[in-house]
C-alpha cells in the first residue's frame, strides 16, 4: 500500500503532472519574457508580480473561448489528434529524471533515451495529423511542412544524442546524468552545439519556424483550432519545449546532479535542474532572435546536404576521442 | 556588390546588449505622457472674443463645426468625431477665439461627450489646461 | 534638363502634322494636344529616342461634350499627351502593346469614365465591384449618386479556395484565394494564385477594397481644404501628397513660394521619407519572420516620430503644408532637437545597413529572390526604390527638382542586382541619404515668410506635378475652371506604377517568397485604391504575405 501511495503522489503531484504543469507555464513565461527582453520591450508584465501568471490567463482566457469544429471534418480524428500529441509529449516528460529518477520509480530500463525520442517523433505525428484533419489549405501546407521538418530533423537529432550515451556505455538517461562528472558540454562542445541547432529545428523555432509562419500561412496546423481544443494543442506545443530543453540538460549538462549544500538532496537536484534548463531556454531563444525563417528548400537543404554530414562526423570524433575522456568520466 | 558572408556578428552583440537596457515601452497609462508643445489637440475656445462670421463653419475640411444659438448669440460647437485637428478653424479666424491645447486624451464611451461646447469656457475662467485635466463647472 | 527639351523637339520636328497645341508654360512641364488617334505615334516615338522614359499615368477628364485624355509621360520633366475623344463614342487605341505598364490606368479608365479602349488585353473592373450597374460612370461631371448603394458579393469574391482539379488528378495546378480577409494581410486586397507544388504559377489581382472616392470628393471641396484631404490618402508620404497638391495649385495660379517655406517642406518630406523606410524595413524583416529586426527597427525610428511632432503638431498627418507655403514656423530649440535626433538615427542606420548586407539568414531570403530586370522594369514603367533596384537611375527629385532639392546636394542610389534584396538595400541607403539632407536644410534654413496669401478662387488652367514619395514618383494632375472647387483632381500614386510587376516578378517563385517579395515592393494600398468615386467605406491598410494552399473536399494536402 505503501508502495501505491508514493506512485500516485509522484505521478500525480511531484514530479508528475501538477509539477510539470507549473513547470511548463514557468517556462511559457519565461520564454516570452527572454524573448520581450532581446527584442527590448517589456514582455508580460501586469498579471501577476513580473507577469508571472500571464501563461495561466491565456490559458483560461482559451478555456472560455467557443470551440469550433468544422462541418466536414472527421470529428475522431479532429479532436482526438490535439490530445494524442499530449499525452505523448507528457508521457516522453517521465523519462526524464527531474530530480534523480523518473517520475516511476524503477521504470528505467537501457534504451529509454530511444524511447523518448520515439514519443517526440510519435507526437510529432500527432499534430501533423490535426493540421491534416483541419480540412483547411493552410492548415494543411502547415502540417506538411511540419513533416517534411521533423522527418528530416530528427536523423541528426538521433544521431547527436548517442553522443553522449557512447560516452557513458548506456543507453538509459538515468545513467547518462549520472555518469557525467563533467558535463559533456565540455567534453564535446561540437555534438552540444549541433544539438542546439537541431534542437531549434526540432522545436520549430526560428529560423526553422516555417510550420508556424504566421505572415505565410497564418496558424499553421494550427489555424481551425479555437477553445479547449487550442489550448491542448498550445500546451503540448509547451510540452515539446521543456521535453527540449530538458534533454539538452541531461544529455550534456548532467541533468540534476550538482552540489547538494543541506537539507534534502531532491529538492536540490530539481533546482539544480530547473537552472541547467534556464540556462538552454536562454541560448535557445538568442538563436532565435538572431535570425530570420528559412524558407522550406533551404531547410530541407540545410538538413540533407550540411547537418546530417556534420552529425556524422561529430559522431565519428565522439567516438575516437571516447578512449582519451575515459578517465574523466565515472 | 555582394559582401562576405558573416554569421552574424552584428547581431548577436546588439541583441547580447538589449539584455542590459531598460525596455523601451513607455509604460503609459501607468505613467503619464506629455505631448510636446505646439501639438494638435483638443480646441480651447473663447467665447468672449468670437464675433459669430462663421469662417469656422464654412473652412472646416470636415464639416466639424455647427454654429448654434447659445444665450443669444450663435457660437461654434465643435465635433470631436468628425474633426480632423488641422488648426484649420483657428487659422481662419479673425479674432484668435480657438486655440489648441496638448490635451490629446479624448477617448470616451459617451458620444454626446465627444463634443466641444462654448458653455464649458463660458462660465468659469479655467480654461481646458494642459494637463489634460477639463474643469467643467 | 537636356532630355525634356529633346523630348519637346521631337515631338515638334517629327510630329509636326498630328500637334494641335503645344504649351510650355513652366520649366519642364509640356502639354501637347495631339490630332486624335496620334498618340500612338507619340508614345513610341518618345519612347525610342529619349531614355528612360516612362509613362506616369493616363488621366481622364469629363470636358462636357468630350472626355479628354492626358497621357504623362516622364523624361526629366512631364510632357503631357492630350488627346479627345467624343462622350457618345468613346473609344481609343490602346498603347499596352507599345508599353505594357499602361494596363491598370487604362483599365481605370474603363471602369470609372467609361472609355473603351481598343487592344487592351484584359479591359475589366479595377476599382469598383463587378456589380456595379453598367453605364454608370462616377468620375463623369453629371453622376448622380445611385438610390440604391448596397451591392451583394458575387459568390467568387467570397469564397476562400476553389480547385481547379478533379480530386485524384496528378497534376494539379490548384487555385488559391488569399484575401480580402486574410489575418495576415495588413490591407485587404484579394490575390488569386495558382500554384503547382510550391511554385507559383500566375497570379491574378483584385485591387479597390479601400476605394473611397477622393477624386470626386475632391471636386467637392475647395483646393484649400483638398490639402486635408489629399493628405489622408496615405498617412505614411502624407508630406509627399500636400507637396505635389501644393505645387500643382500654386503652378496654377502662379503663386510664387518662399524660399523658407521650401527648404520646410523638404525637411518634412523627407523626415516622411526615412519613417516610411524604416518602417518597411522592419517589416521586412517581420515578413521573413524576424521578429527582433522588426521591434528594433520600429523602436529606432521613434526619435523621426519625435521629431515630426515637435515641428508639425502629430506624429503621423503633418498638416504642414499649405498652398502658398507652410504653416508653421520651427524655432531654434526644435532645430537642436532634430539634429540630435538625426544623428542617433544615422548611428543606427549605419548599423542596420551592415545587418542587411551582412546577415546571413535576410540574405538567403531575399538573395536571388523575385528578379525584375532592367528592360522589364523599363517597359512596365516602374518607379522608386523598385526601379532604381533594377538598375533604372530615376529620381525625381535629380531630374525634376522642386522645393529645395536645385540647392541641396545629395546622391541617387542606384543598384544593378534587381533582386528583393536590392530593393531593401536601396531603401536603407536612401535612409542616410536622406538624413544628410534633413541635416543639411535644418542648418541652412533661409529666413523670411513662411507663406504667400493665396485665394480661394484659382485661375483657369491645370497643372501636373510629380514628387518623389517615399515609395516611387507620386503624380498630381489637377484642372481648374475658374472657380474656387478644382474640376479635376487626378492622383496616381506609386504602388500603383509598382503593382504591375508583381504578377510578373512572381511567377515561378516559391510561395514562401511571396512575403518577402511583396514587402520588397512596399505596398500601400491606402495610396493604391483612392482613385475615384465611390462612397462606400471600407478600411484597410497594407497588405503582404499570400499564400497559396491547396484545398480540395478530401482534405488533401499539397503533393
Amino acid at each position: 500500500m505503501a508502495l501505491d501511495l508514493i506512485f500516485f503522489a509522484r505521478v500525480l503531484i511531484f514530479p508528475g503532472f501538477l509539477f510539470l504543469l507549473v513547470l511548463v507555464l514557468f517556462f511559457d513565461w519565461l520564454e516570452r519574457k527572454i524573448a520581450a527582453r532581446f527584442q527590448n520591450r517589456m514582455g508580460p508584465s501586469y498579471a501577476g508580480p513580473f507577469g508571472i501568471l500571464q501563461p495561466i490567463a491565456d490559458y483560461i482566457k482559451l478555456f472560455s473561448k467557443e470551440d469550433i469544429t468544422p462541418k466536414q471534418t472527421n470529428k475522431l480524428l479532429f479532436v482526438a489528434a490535439p490530445i494524442f500529441a499530449f499525452a505523448l509529449f507528457v508521457f516522453a516528460l517521465f523519462f526524464i529524471p527531474i530530480d534523480g529518477a523518473n517520475v516511476i520509480l524503477g521504470s528505467s530500463f537501457e534504451g529509454d533515451l530511444i524511447l523518448v525520442l520515439l514519443l517526440m517523433t510519435l507526437a510529432n505525428f500527432g499534430i501533423f495529423l490535426s493540421g491534416w484533419a483541419s480540412l483547411n489549405p493552410y492548415s494543411g501546407i502547415g502540417a506538411t511542412r511540419v513533416l517534411t521538418q521533423f522527418l528530416g530533423y530528427d536523423i541528426p537529432l538521433i544521431i547527436l544524442a548517442l553522443g553522449p550515451a557512447f560516452l557513458a556505455r548506456s543507453l538509459s538517461i538515468v545513467n547518462i546524468t549520472a555518469s557525467q562528472t563533467l558535463p559533456f558540454a565540455l567534453l564535446t562542445p561540437w555534438c552540444c552545439a549541433l544539438f542546439f541547432l537541431v534542437l531549434q529545428a526540432e522545436l520549430e523555432k526560428t529560423p526553422f519556424d516555417i510550420p508556424h509562419a504566421e505572415t505565410e500561412i497564418v496558424g499553421g496546423y494550427e489555424t481551425e483550432y479555437s477553445g479547449r481544443k487550442l489550448a491542448f494543442i498550445k500546451l503540448s506545443e509547451d510540452f515539446q519545449f521543456l521535453i527540449g530543453a530538458s534533454l539538452v540538460t541531461v544529455l550534456f549538462l548532467g541533468g540534476a546532479h550538482g552540489p547538494v549544500f543541506f537539507g534534502m538532496p531532491e529538492l536540490w537536484h530539481v533546482f539544480w535542474f530547473i537552472i541547467k534548463t534556464i540556462g538552454v531556454v536562454f541560448f535557445l531563444e538568442y538563436i532565435g532572435n538572431v535570425a530570420a525563417r528559412l524558407r522550406i528548400d533551404q531547410v530541407v537543404h540545410g538538413n540533407w546536404e550540411l547537418l546530417i554530414p556534420l552529425s556524422l562526423v561529430s559522431l565519428a570524433l565522439t567516438v575516437v576521442i571516447e578512449p582519451l575522456l575515459r578517465s574523466v568520466i565515472v | 556588390m555582394t559582401k562576405k558572408r558573416r554569421r552574424l556578428p552584428a547581431l548577436i552583440k546588439d541583441m547580447g546588449m538589449c539584455l542590459l537596457k531598460k525596455p523601451f515601452t513607455q509604460e503609459y497609462p501607468f505613467v503619464k505622457v506629455q505631448a510636446p508643445e505646439g501639438y494638435r489637440g483638443r480646441q480651447v475656445f473663447h467665447p468672449d472674443k468670437c464675433i459669430s462670421c462663421g469662417l469656422c463653419e464654412r473652412d472646416c475640411p470636415a464639416k466639424a463645426i455647427e454654429l448654434i444659438e447659445v444665450s443669444g448669440r450663435r457660437l461654434p460647437h465643435f465635433y470631436l468625431d468628425r474633426c480632423i485637428f488641422c488648426y484649420q478653424c483657428s487659422e481662419g479666424c479673425p479674432r484668435e477665439a480657438i486655440e489648441f491645447s496638448t490635451n490629446f486624451e479624448m477617448a470616451t464611451t459617451e458620444r454626446a461627450e465627444m463634443v466641444v461646447t462654448p458653455e464649458e469656457f463660458m462660465s468659469n475662467q479655467q480654461v481646458t489646461s494642459d494637463e489634460g485635466e477639463q474643469s467643467v463647472d | 534638363m537636356e532630355k525634356f527639351e529633346k523630348a519637346v523637339e521631337i515631338l515638334k520636328n517629327n510630329l509636326a502634322d498630328a500637334i494641335v497645341e503645344c504649351k510650355v508654360p513652366r520649366p519642364r512641364k509640356a502639354y501637347i494636344l495631339l490630332k486624335p488617334e496620334r498618340h500612338r505615334d507619340a508614345v513610341s516615338l518618345l519612347l525610342e529616342n529619349v531614355e528612360n522614359t516612362a509613362l506616369s499615368t493616363i488621366t481622364g477628364t469629363d470636358l462636357g461634350n468630350e472626355i479628354e485624355l492626358n497621357y504623362h509621360m516622364a523624361c526629366s520633366g512631364t510632357v503631357t499627351l492630350k488627346n479627345r475623344v467624343s462622350r457618345e463614342k468613346p473609344i481609343i487605341r490602346t498603347i499596352t502593346d507599345i508599353l505594357p505598364g499602361a494596363n491598370l490606368y487604362e483599365r481605370e479608365i474603363f471602369d470609372l469614365l467609361g472609355v473603351t479602349f481598343e487592344g487592351h488585353p484584359n479591359l475589366e473592373r479595377l476599382m469598383l465591384p463587378e456589380k456595379w450597374p453598367k453605364g454608370d460612370y462616377p468620375l463623369r461631371r453629371d453622376w448622380k449618386l445611385p438610390e440604391k448603394t448596397e451591392f451583394e458579393s458575387s459568390p467568387e469574391e467570397t469564397s476562400q479556395t476553389e480547385s481547379t482539379t478533379e480530386p485524384g488528378d496528378g497534376e494539379s495546378i490548384v487555385n488559391v484565394v488569399i484575401g480580402p480577409q486574410h489575418p495576415a494581410l495588413h490591407e485587404p486586397e484579394r490575390f488569386s494564385f495558382k500554384v503547382d507544388g510550391e511554385t507559383v504559377v500566375d497570379v491574378d489581382m483584385r485591387l479597390g477594397y479601400v476605394h473611397r472616392g477622393i477624386e470626386k470628393a475632391a471636386e467637392r471641396m475647395m483646393f484649400f481644404q483638398d490639402v486635408f484631404l489629399v493628405e489622408r490618402i496615405c498617412g505614411i508620404c502624407n508630406a509627399a501628397h500636400t507637396t505635389v497638391f501644393c505645387q500643382a495649385v500654386e503652378d496654377i495660379g502662379n503663386v510664387e513660394t518662399p524660399p523658407r517655406a521650401l527648404y520646410l517642406r523638404t525637411i518634412i518630406h523627407e523626415l516622411n521619407r526615412v519613417h516610411s523606410h524604416l518602417l518597411l524595413l522592419g517589416v521586412a524583416g517581420h515578413l521573413v519572420g524576424f521578429e527582433a529586426l522588426f521591434q528594433h527597427v520600429w523602436r529606432d525610428r521613434e526619435p523621426i516620430m519625435d521629431i515630426m511632432e515637435r515641428i508639425t503638431g502629430n506624429r503621423l498627418l503633418s498638416g504642414f503644408n499649405a498652398i502658398g507655403g507652410v504653416r508653421r514656423d520651427i524655432d531654434p530649440s526644435t532645430v537642436e532637437m532634430a539634429l540630435k535626433n538625426v544623428k542617433a538615427v544615422r548611428k543606427r542606420s549605419k548599423f542596420y545597413k551592415t545587418v542587411f548586407e551582412e546577415d546571413a539568414t535576410l540574405r538567403l531570403r531575399t538573395e536571388g529572390v523575385g528578379v525584375l530586370n532592367k528592360a522589364d522594369a523599363l517597359k512596365l514603367c516602374v518607379t522608386g526604390p523598385v526601379a532604381r533596384a533594377s538598375g533604372i537611375d530615376v529620381d525625381v527629385r535629380r531630374d525634376d527638382p522642386y522645393a529645395a532639392y536645385g540647392e541641396i546636394p545629395f546622391n541617387v542610389i542606384c543598384y544593378n542586382d534587381c533582386d528583393t534584396w536590392a530593393r531593401l538595400m536601396v531603401r536603407v541607403e536612401e535612409v542616410l541619404e536622406s538624413l544628410d539632407i534633413i541635416e543639411y536644410a535644418l542648418s541652412n534654413l533661409p529666413s523670411g515668410r513662411l507663406r504667400v496669401r493665396v485665394q480661394r478662387k484659382q485661375p483657369e488652367g491645370e497643372a501636373v506635378s510629380r514628387v518623389e514619395a517615399p515609395r516611387g514618383e507620386l503624380i498630381h494632375y489637377v484642372k481648374s475652371d475658374g472657380t474656387a472647387y478644382p474640376y479635376r483632381v487626378k492622383v496616381r500614386s506609386p504602388t500603383m506604377a509598382n503593382l504591375i510587376a508583381f504578377p510578373e516578378i512572381i511567377r515561378g517563385e516559391y510561395i514562401a517568397d511571396i512575403p518577402a517579395v511583396l514587402g520588397s515592393f512596399d505596398p500601400c494600398f491606402s495610396c493604391t485604391d483612392r482613385m475615384v468615386f465611390l462612397d462606400a467605406q471600407n478600411g484597410r491598410k497594407w497588405h503582404w504575405s499570400l499564400d497559396d494552399v491547396n484545398n480540395s473536399k478530401n482534405g488533401n494536402g499539397m503533393i
